[in-house]
């Protein structure tokens, strides 16, 4: 499916505030081709601006220089891991998504409740995968503690965080954040799950850190994968855009296994599996969707 | 629903049609879009618009909106008409009929977020078509536009009940038309269909608008009312919906309408939905400012 028309005739051609190169369109729509992360049309001057520094990196001269670059056998992997890394920079802090939040604590979590209401130990394990620096792991588990009084109440909260990266992880364990990361935190969460460190930072508190456990984990490693049973929620933003193709579809496949009947996966989100698995269903919730694996009284298996 | 409800039902609903607010020009313009695009003709549209002020000058400040980047600002209907194009034309001419004639005192519901829905679903329900090669989106389209027109008539014919069954829908975060049901016994589907079959629209757009929430009881035309029943679904989940949070999960490919689409269009099951929703996205904004432009000068004289 072409992702170079826009969904309505209605463009208006003036908003802009100067005209960019179609070129860059056809760059929006190979990353998605490829990664499966979408930038909306308006959104396309930030395209524009991370090809723009990548082009000053590699002495590109003109767009279509850089198209040529991107688009070249030799250089293209690269090249796209590189102008991703553009794309995505500084999109990472706390409470990043909160139409995501609002469908985990408005419908997925009385549906998981409510499915596992007969079991014995009620428990919910959830996977933050590829956690970088630890914001989302926290995000969850603090809105996860919002309900622990009412939903939630006698039921074990387990978050597990990984990351490749020794240093994220380390600095995920401390827990310390400044403004840029707290820019989307409501003043409320602030105040509830947060000490001071110094004028500039917050530490998250510690019944907060005590539902997460940070380690390092190489999502490609398969022995490792199939130990990571029984989820409830995997939740995996913007990682799998790195992977190409065969390695997508098997890190995929492991989440499959990984949750329960009835979990759900949450990519980005501007991220799309690109129907690279047709086991998964893809649900909407308001504002979000997530990719879910059918329960088995469900039917729909 | 009972036989004195059905029959208060058709009593009420039978009174709109006297009412006068309604624009002289909105049944020849029903014609109009009926037309296969080629047999319109450009001064039929220019008389309908020259027609009614009201609407002349919702085109004209339409047309001079920055929305549509025109170098200039048309200075007569005619130079309005063309640079709109036609199909936009009757958009927005249409838009402006039913806008003008419900009043929004008795709106339970924020008109432009009535809007913002009804215009949002009718350019889904285009796009959709046009993916799966229907070969009618102007049709998808009418059909998006006008399929919850029962909302207009629950304002009119049962303002105390409908503005208790939007409450009702707000206070337990439910799709509308259960909150209806639960409430008032039937739903804009209904008063809907009564309304659309007065105004003898065509059969196609009746059973949409009677059916799109249950696009499996129609009769002829469920391939055209299940498009519209997803489209619906994918506008009220990507911020076009009632002005209040859903909660609910959508799960298309489960929903009776999929198997019905999919019976007849086999390239739904590579349709990527995910793309589809986030390009949706990108129709919000341009929606919202057409909604804002259309109804801007009306909403500051109330």
């Amino acid at each position: 499916m072409s992702t170079s028309t826009p969904l309505t005739p209605l463009k208006a051609p003036a908003k802009a505030p100067e005209p960019i190169d179609p070129v860059f369109r056809q760059v929006r729509d190979l990353v998605y081709k490829v990664c499966g992360i979408f930038q909306l049309e308006e959104k396309l001057y930030l395209m524009a601006d991370a090809c723009g520094r990548r082009m000053k990196a590699v002495g590109a001269k003109t767009p279509r220089d850089y198209w040529d670059l991107l688009t070249a056998n030799a250089s293209r992997e690269a090249e796209l891991r590189q102008l991703l890394n553009e794309v995505t920079i500084g999109e990472t802090c706390l409470f990043r998504s909160q139409p995501q939040l609002d469908a985990l604590r408005n419908v997925i979590l009385p549906e998981l409740v409510q499915d596992n209401s007969k079991q014995i130990i009620k428990r919910l394990r959830i996977w933050s995968a590829g956690c970088s620096t630890g914001e989302e792991s926290y995000t969850l588990a603090m809105t996860l503690l919002e309900e622990s009084e009412r939903l939630l109440k006698g039921w074990t909260i387990e978050i597990l965080a990984t990351d490749l990266n020794d240093r994220s992880v380390e600095t995920a364990k401390a827990g310390i954040y400044g403004d840029y990361a707290l820019r989307s935190t409501p003043e409320l969460f602030k105040r509830k799950y947060f000490s001071k460190v110094d004028d500039k930072r917050l530490q998250v508190r510690p019944e907060v850190q005590k539902l997460v456990s940070f380690s390092r984990l190489n999502l490609q490693d398969d022995s490792k994968m199939l130990f990571m049973k029984g989820m409830d929620l995997i939740f995996c933003c913007n990682v799998l855009i790195y992977f190409d193709g065969p390695s997508k579809s098997k890190v995929i496949n492991h989440y499959y296994s990984n949750l329960n009947f009835g979990g759900y996966f949450f990519l980005g989100t501007s991220e799309s599996l690109l129907n690279l698995n047709d086991k998964f269903r893809l649900v909407h919730f308001p504002g979000a969707i997530a990719y879910w694996k059918p329960s088995l009284k469900s039917g729909s298996l | 629903m009972t036989k004195s409800a059905a029959a208060t039902l058709e009593e009420r609903v039978g009174q709109i049609e006297t009412t006068p607010s309604i624009p002289t020009i909105f049944l020849p313009l029903l014609n109009l879009l009926n037309l296969p695009p080629e047999r319109v003709k450009l001064d039929e549209v220019v008389k309908l618009v020259s027609y009614d002020n009201t609407i002349a000058a919702q085109c004209l400040r339409v047309a001079s909106s920055p929305l549509f980047g025109l170098a200039k600002s048309p200075d007569s209907i005619r130079a309005a008409v063309i640079s709109l194009g036609l199909r936009r034309v009757e958009t927005i001419l249409l838009t402006c009929c039913l806008g003008n004639a419900f009043p929004t005192e008795n709106w339970p519901l924020d008109p432009t977020t009535f809007w913002k829905h009804s215009l949002g679903c009718a350019m889904v329900c285009r796009k959709f078509s046009e993916k799966l090669a229907t070969g009618d989106s102007d049709k998808a389209y009418m059909a998006g536009l006008l399929h919850d027109i029962g909302f207009m008539v629950n304002c009119i014919a049962f303002p105390k009940e409908f503005a208790a069954a939007a409450a009702h829908a707000a206070q337990e975060q439910i799709p509308f038309d259960q909150a209806e049901r639960a409430t008032m016994g039937f739903t804009h589907c209904e008063t809907g269909r009564e309304l659309a079959q007065k105004w003898h629209l065509s059969d196609d757009l009746v059973q949409v608008i009677a059916y799109h929430h249950s696009p499996k009881e129609s009769q002829g035309h469920r391939p055209l009312a299940a498009l519209v029943h997803l489209s619906d679904l994918l506008c009220r989940m990507r911020g076009m919906g009632y002005g209040y949070y859903e909660r609910q999960k959508v799960d298309l490919m489960s929903d009776p309408a999929w198997a019905i689409l999919l019976a007849e269009h086999k390239s739904l099951a590579d349709m990527d939905m995910a793309l589809f929703s986030f390009q949706m996205d990108e129709a919000v904004e341009e929606v919202s400012e057409l909604v804002a432009t259309i109804f801007g000068a009306a909403k500051a004289k109330n």
